[in-house]
């Protein structure tokens, strides 16, 4: 079990230095624009190492500087990437407000990369790269 | 001191956002899932597949929650103070209807499923009598 406590011991560490070096965060979710891949009050994983050294790509869920205030993150997924600007969608468009209404958004906006969700840990993994499946979930209000 | 706890709390929140409430409120929302459970339930009996008989309890459960979730909507969102004047007893039938839907939810009761039908139709009468129906449905959709 020796090599196994090692990893572990590496793994932690490498994250408590990314998390020093604000690199890696933690976030809450509000809000239903991406059900069913993110539900209101998943907790996800956030890195900002990805676009510090190549653009975002479509699939990808990513936070953005809301546009329209600038004081709040957006969560949504890149539909698509031209020259220096993303358009972005919400997986569920009846209940999104994003690119359709305030236009595509600058490449410098979007520093996080969603990494993975930890809680609730019974969902605890990636986000899939594509839109959500399907699955009958409907918020009205 | 770095705890577990420290680290997996969220730094802060991130918007899912939506601007606009769409106010669509619809009782047939709730309706087709409660349908959805009776039809589940009747296949269930039929059935002696007991692979088949779980997948439809599971399944049966999962839409007895939304009927839940769809009459809570409507409940706190569509109702206003004034339609709780002209119906005293919305409050009462709300709770019936959502206890109800629990019901069905843990049983495998096709009269309760039933029942979850008519407290669904009786929302569904207050609603089209608030003018839940010129207020919510789109031109040209039937009633």
């Amino acid at each position: 079990m020796r090599p196994l406590a090692l990893l572990l011991g590496l793994a932690a560490g490498a994250g408590a230095a990314l998390l020093a070096l604000r690199r890696l965060d933690a976030v809450e979710v509000t809000g239903a624009s991406m059900a069913p891949a993110l539900l209101p009050r998943d907790r996800l994983l956030v890195e900002s190492l990805t676009y510090a050294r190549r653009r975002p790509r479509p699939g990808e869920v990513v936070l953005a500087t809301d546009p329209r205030e600038p004081g709040r993150e957006l969560i949504k997924r890149v539909a698509a990437v031209s020259g220096a600007q993303a358009q972005l969608l919400g997986d569920h468009p009846a209940e999104s407000t994003d690119s359709r209404t305030f236009g595509d958004v600058p490449l410098e906006a979007i520093r996080w990369r969603v990494a993975l969700r930890y809680w609730p840990p019974l969902r605890f993994g990636g986000i899939g790269s594509t839109a959500g499946t399907g699955e009958p979930w409907v918020v009205a209000g | 001191m770095l705890t577990l706890r420290s680290l997996l709390r969220p730094t802060r929140r991130v918007h899912a956002h939506c601007d606009i409430p769409c106010g669509v409120y619809d009782p047939e929302q709730a309706r087709i899932e409660a349908e959805s459970c009776l039809r589940i339930i009747e296949k269930h009996d039929a059935s002696d597949d007991a692979l088949f008989r779980a997948r439809c309890i599971h399944v049966k459960e999962e839409r007895a929650e939304l009927v839940k979730h769809h009459l809570d909507v409507l409940w706190h969102d569509y109702f206003k103070p004034e339609h709780l004047e002209k119906y005293p007893d919305l409050h009462e039938t709300f709770w019936k209807a959502t206890k109800q839907a629990s019901k069905v939810k843990q049983s495998l009761d096709a009269g309760a499923a039933r029942e979850l039908l008519t407290m669904i139709d009786t929302i569904d009468d207050m609603w089209k009598s608030t003018g839940g129906l010129e207020k919510t449905r789109v031109n040209g959709r039937p009633s």
